[in-house]
């Protein structure tokens, strides 16, 4: 019974592609493991910030111990948003800018009325 | 958004890996609820009308819809970001759980049932239907024995499942069994069950809110997964609550006919197969005594949607491995329950909201004037009404 335990998939099979070029999907999967990782640093300075305001000193043994209360989480949660808000902007801006073929014929005719010389 | 409750067994983390859970939460809160509340718009002012330009039509059907959407780059972005998110819920959970062990079993192995019981069947046989696919692409699914008195599949649901729903069904992950007891008390406030049975209880977060609800009555809990069985038993002792853990298939159970006055389910039949469905509902009907009442909450019938949104909730049946999910969401639980063996006169359903996420008087007003919603009821976070239905015998 003190054999090591791993866990890993039985029957999930491939993880599904939905771009024509797999990189992409890759891609995707990196970036989001690295705004992962940039959230948990981000924790980490807090943790540091909060311990230095409480106690005016810090050790690596108080940051591994520190677990948030429920307002600290809360402030976090909130900057977590903001930061996935501001990182995936992109995606928002494809959504919020979609307009419909009509809109899109209303503005060439802007474009070529302003090209009249 | 609260944080989990933490018993005795729960496994977490360090510093940086509860981070990452708990950002891993926003995330997929964000694709949810942000990027997927996109789709729709998507769907109606650039996918519609590129397809009826094509096809000089809309498109029929959800299956048209999905192959349409998965062309358009905002369906492949936020597909490809539900599926990796998915994956890191359990990947931000794993390294923890992985490190506990095998002390975490033999911990397990030490809890003596002082408030419940567990009794384990190691000639129940896992279905095909969980065998062949690991559901929502966890890893090794409930029932994968990777040691002697193994419980990591159940850690690892306790606290993914958690991760996953980002607290939004509260610190016990127990939002729709809560709802459902408290509706079933509202509504039925003479029945008083004295025995109570759950189908699929994998580690009992769906049962305790029964003990709860009817604290004179016997609670009993089966599901075919021992490790995740093991693990509730013990997280049930941790909270000190009495419930009665079995290792029994729920299409064949080994009680007594006419032995409980309740029996229900909860998010069970969208996991199990075609074949599966009504000998569960048969042996429902069976194990209640006369009067006795069968409730199951479910995903929402397709025949209730539209087709958009019948492709938006059935994406998990093709990308998060979710062999029946699309199936049984085309059933019609009225039909299926009355071929049980039930009265159609004894059938009742109904869409409750949830209740920490709806105002009392909604859910009081849910209870005095029952109705099925028509849209897209079951998504975490994005609807707070859960389809429930059930009969009494
Ligand atoms: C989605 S989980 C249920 C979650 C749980 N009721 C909750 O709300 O937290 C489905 C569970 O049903 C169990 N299950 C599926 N088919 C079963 C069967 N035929 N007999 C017993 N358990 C079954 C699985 O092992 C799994 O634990």
């Amino acid at each position: 019974m003190s054999d090591k335990i791993k866990i890993t998939p039985v029957n999930r099979g491939k993880r599904p592609a939905f771009f024509d070029d797999p990189a992409i999907d890759q891609l995707m999967a990196i970036v989001m493991s690295m705004s992962a990782e940039m959230s948990v640093l981000y924790d980490r300075v807090d943790t540091i910030e909060r311990l230095l305001d409480n106690k005016g000193t810090l050790s690596r043994d108080d940051i591994e111990a520190f677990r948030p209360d429920q307002d600290t989480e809360d402030e976090r949660n909130v900057r977590r948003n903001e930061y996935i808000a501001r990182l995936f902007r992109i995606i928002h801006e494809e959504r919020e800018s979609l307009v419909s073929h009509d809109k899109m014929d209303e503005y060439n005719e802007l474009m070529d009325e302003l090209a009249k010389p | 958004m609260p944080l989990q409750h933490e018993h005795e067994f729960l496994v977490t983390g360090s510093h940086d890996e509860m981070n990452r859970q708990h950002y891993v939460s926003r995330l997929r809160m964000h694709i949810l609820n942000q990027i997927g509340a996109g789709m729709r718009g998507v769907y109606e002012n650039r996918v519609k009308p590129k397809f009826k330009q094509t096809n000089g039509r809309v498109p029929k059907n959800e299956h048209e819809i999905r192959k349409a959407m998965l062309a358009d780059s905002y369906g492949k972005t936020w597909s490809t970001m539900m599926v990796n998110c998915q994956d890191m819920v359990w990947e931000s959970v794993r390294p923890a759980i992985e490190r506990a062990q095998p002390g975490l079993n033999e911990k397990v192995s030490r809890v003596k049932a002082t408030h419940g019981s567990i009794v384990l069947n190691s000639d129940v046989k896992v279905p095909r239907y969980l065998a062949g696919a690991d559901i929502h692409r966890m890893p090794g699914n409930y029932h994968t024995e990777r040691a002697t008195d193994d419980v990591t599949q159940g850690a690892l649901y306790d606290r993914g499942r958690f991760v996953y729903n980002g607290g939004a069904a509260g610190p016990f992950a127990d939002g729709i069994p809560r709802t459902m007891a408290a509706y079933i008390k509202a509504r039925w406030p003479d029945f008083k069950p004295k025995k109570i049975l759950e189908l699929g209880c994998t580690i009992g977060t769906s049962t305790v809110p029964f003990v709860d609800a009817f604290p004179d009555a016997e609670v009993h809990a089966i599901d075919v997964s021992a490790p995740s069985l093991r693990y509730g038993h013990a997280r049930a002792e941790a909270l000190g609550k009495p419930i009665h853990f079995h290792q029994m298939d729920a299409e064949a159970l080994d009680f007594e006919d006419q032995s409980f006055d309740l029996v229900y389910s909860c998010i069970i039949f969208h996991e199990t197969s075609r074949k599966a469905y009504p000998k569960i509902l048969e042996e429902c009907k069976r194990i209640l005594k006369p009067g006795g009442q069968m409730i199951h909450t479910e995903l929402t019938p397709v025949a209730n949607m539209d087709d958009f949104d019948a492709f938006y909730i059935d994406w998990d049946a093709y990308y998060n491995n979710e062999p029946f999910y699309q199936t049984y969401t085309s059933l019609d639980p009225e039909e299926w329950v009355t071929k049980a063996g039930f009265e159609p006169s004894k059938f009742f359903q109904a869409s409750i909201p949830d209740l920490d996420r709806s105002p009392p008087d909604v859910f009081a007003g849910a209870v005095r004037n029952p109705t099925v919603a028509d849209r897209k009821a079951a998504r975490v976070g994005e609807s707070a009404k859960w389809y429930t239905y059930g009969a009494w015998k």
